[in-house]
């Protein structure tokens, strides 16, 4: 059992590795006291992480052998998938008060909607996510490769370079290195790596679109290590053409379902960027996602961006597990990053 | 279906003829995109939009696409004594580029030969016509392939012939989505600069301020009237980016020589990015010369 499987944040992942602690078993025997000086942590934080360690050690199927026998093949019981939610990874957003909210960032094996104006930064956010998810285990991350299926042709080359440089920087900032070390690894991190890192498709109809996500399952089984999907937008090409609005909602409704399928067995993020629309209701207009009420159910998590004076907010509409709340964000030179304003508190609702 | 390989995709930029605006724009308007400039009557979008008709002839190595262009417009009369005079200069400020690239033929280059107009009247002729254009893009009457759309304006298309009715609203917005990815589609297909011109309407009320406020800006302000681009929300999510274009005018006191100077009263224009993938929030001054649009640097 590997230590980055621990539910712990990034930074003390990242600590533990490169302290030398990889697997669980080789914190069974330490004190509180040597991991807190090892790690250069506070004492309590180390007595914190090795409690989290001996609870997965419990877990762990390996050594607490019961004999769970699913009633039917593939079956679950609500014990184990607790159990397992505690490793699911998260994408981290390159924004710290965005991460809170979302219980540190954009989940692996749901699917998550991100809506929004135009000039909100929803592309910006795709194509953030698409870099950060590339972040290496050993600084925190997970490692993966993105696909980008981009319907509009907003996704720009040039700004996934920026971004992927402006990420590397941070990477580099944020460890401490001996120099030798520092040398590998900025060699290591190149943002064209980066940048083949990302699987971009570029689809021009609703009917390529579909194709492209019956076919995705297939590309992921050979490209093991995706981790995150990202649509930019989901919306576009259904806006146009539809006259038969039922039609428009079976085939939008196979479609969720499928990725929600991708995103469990493979164990991976799908984030659906979604255009908003005015809808008429009880005689005034007001502003929601595109695609209909029966589209509001195809996602584990929806996440509305709106303006506020002149800040970019998100809200979590929807989740299954987290309250609503909304946070502020910054778009940036070097991508999302937290506001600049800075104000820490973020508003329960 | 094949991922496509980000490292041979760097996005191509079409130079605007002037460096300071192609520094604003980090290179000019990007192709295999659509670009939207936003304006009242009388700022200059016209005017940018037919330089950018000649500065695209200009070979890559000068940041143009080496190109033909084709403008379709909707607001008549066509310019075309505006686009004589423009090309005269293009000519006369770039007589090395052309002579060397075509040494026999340098005295009949003509850039208007390059330029091919055509007027639509309705949204439904635009659709029509843009059915029917791969062939003309595949075998242009030029030697050189058609690599910029410009439409001026796609505004006057749709302000008629609507009722503010839903059901006119609904059938409005199907068609800019079925205009929108038409254009994207072409744009992917031949590699294409595509810029669309936009008019305002004056906005009234709040509810721009917070709900309906689409971009970087959270007013825009031209001639001192509050306004917001025309065509409302929908044909906002069909445009990868907006640039917005506003006049001001300033007295001053005494006359000078400067055109822009005329009777004390100086007009001060300024080109915004509303939103753009690739643009930071900013914004730059220009002028309208009788060489054609020129950025200020500041």
């Amino acid at each position: 059992m590997e230590v980055c499987n621990l539910p712990l944040s990034p930074t003390q992942r990242a600590k533990l590795v490169s302290a030398g602690y990889t697997t669980i078993s080789s914190l069974s025997s330490i004190s509180p006291l040597d991991l807190a000086r090892d790690l250069s942590v506070t004492q309590n934080e180390a007595a914190q992480i090795l409690k989290i360690a001996l609870q997965s050690t419990r877990f762990d199927p390996s050594i607490n052998n019961n004999n769970n026998v699913g009633i039917v093949t593939g079956g679950q019981t609500a014990w184990d998938m607790l159990r397992e939610e505690q490793f699911v990874t998260r994408i981290t957003t390159s924004c710290e008060d965005l991460d809170n909210i979302l219980g540190g960032g954009i989940n692996c094996q749901e699917v998550t909607e991100i809506g929004g104006v135009p000039g909100i930064g929803k592309t910006q956010l795709g194509i953030q996510l698409a870099v950060n998810v590339q972040i290496a285990l050993e600084c925190g991350g997970l490692g993966g490769k993105a696909i980008y299926i981009d319907t509009e042709g907003s996704f720009m080359v040039e700004r996934v370079f920026q971004i992927a440089e402006a990420c590397i920087e941070d990477l580099l900032e944020s460890r401490v290195f001996q120099q030798k070390d520092y040398q590998a690894c900025r060699e290591s991190m190149q943002p064209q790596t980066f940048l083949t890192n990302i699987f971009y498709f570029r689809v021009c109809s609703y009917t390529e679109q579909i194709a492209l996500i019956n076919y995705l399952e297939k590309f992921i089984t050979e490209n093991r290590d995706v981790k995150i999907v990202i649509i930019d937008s989901v919306t576009f090409h259904f806006r146009q053409d539809f006259d038969d609005l039922a039609l428009r909602t079976r085939v939008l409704s196979g479609m969720a379902l499928k990725l929600m399928k991708l995103a469990k067995s493979f164990s991976l993020a799908v984030v659906l960027l979604n255009q908003v629309t005015t809808k008429f209701t009880e005689g005034s207009f007001q502003l929601t996602l595109a695609l209909g009420d029966s589209w509001s159910h195809a996602c584990t998590n929806r996440v509305i961006l709106y303006w506020n004076g002149s800040e970019r907010f998100a809200y979590l509409d929807k989740s299954p597990s987290l309250r609503s709340a909304s946070a502020p964000y910054s778009v940036t030179s070097k991508g999302i990053r937290v506001a600049s304003s800075h104000c820490k508190k973020i508003r329960m609702m | 279906m094949k991922p496509e390989n980000l490292l041979n995709l760097s996005t191509q930029k079409c130079t605007t003829g002037c460096l300071n605006l192609d520094r604003f724009l980090s290179g000019g308007i990007p192709c295999n995109s659509i670009t939207e400039i936003v304006s009242e009557s009388g700022c200059g979008k016209t005017q940018i939009s037919l330089q950018l008709l000649l500065s695209s002839q200009l070979p890559i190595s000068h940041g143009g696409l080496s190109s033909s262009s084709l403008f379709i417009h909707s607001e008549y009369p066509f310019p075309f004594r505006r686009l004589h005079q423009l090309s005269l200069s293009f000519l006369s400020s770039n007589l090395n580029v052309f002579s060397s690239s075509s040494s026999s033929s340098s005295s009949s280059y003509n850039p208007l030969d390059h330029i091919f107009v055509r007027d639509v009247q309705s949204a439904e002729e635009l659709i029509g016509l843009l059915a029917q254009i791969d062939r003309f893009i595949e075998n242009p009457p030029s030697p050189l392939p058609v690599r910029l759309i410009v439409i001026d304006s796609i505004a006057a298309l749709f302000r008629s012939e609507f009722d503010n009715t839903p059901k006119d609203l609904k059938r409005r917005s199907s068609l800019f989505f079925k205009i929108a990815s038409m254009l994207k589609l072409l744009a992917k297909k031949f590699n294409l600069a595509v810029l669309v011109t936009n008019q305002v309407v004056d906005s009234m009320g709040n509810d721009v301020v917070n709900g309906m406020r689409v971009g970087n800006l959270g007013c825009l302000y031209t001639s001192g009237r509050r306004v917001c681009p025309a065509l409302g929300l929908s044909w906002a999510n069909c445009v990868n980016s907006r640039l917005f274009m506003s006049r001001s005018v300033e007295i001053v006191g005494k006359e000078t020589d400067l055109e822009e100077h005329i009777g004390g009263v100086r007009t001060r224009r300024k080109l915004q990015v509303v939103f753009a993938p690739h643009l930071p929030d900013s914004s730059c001054e220009f002028v309208v010369l009788r060489e054609g649009v020129f950025g200020v640097s500041s």
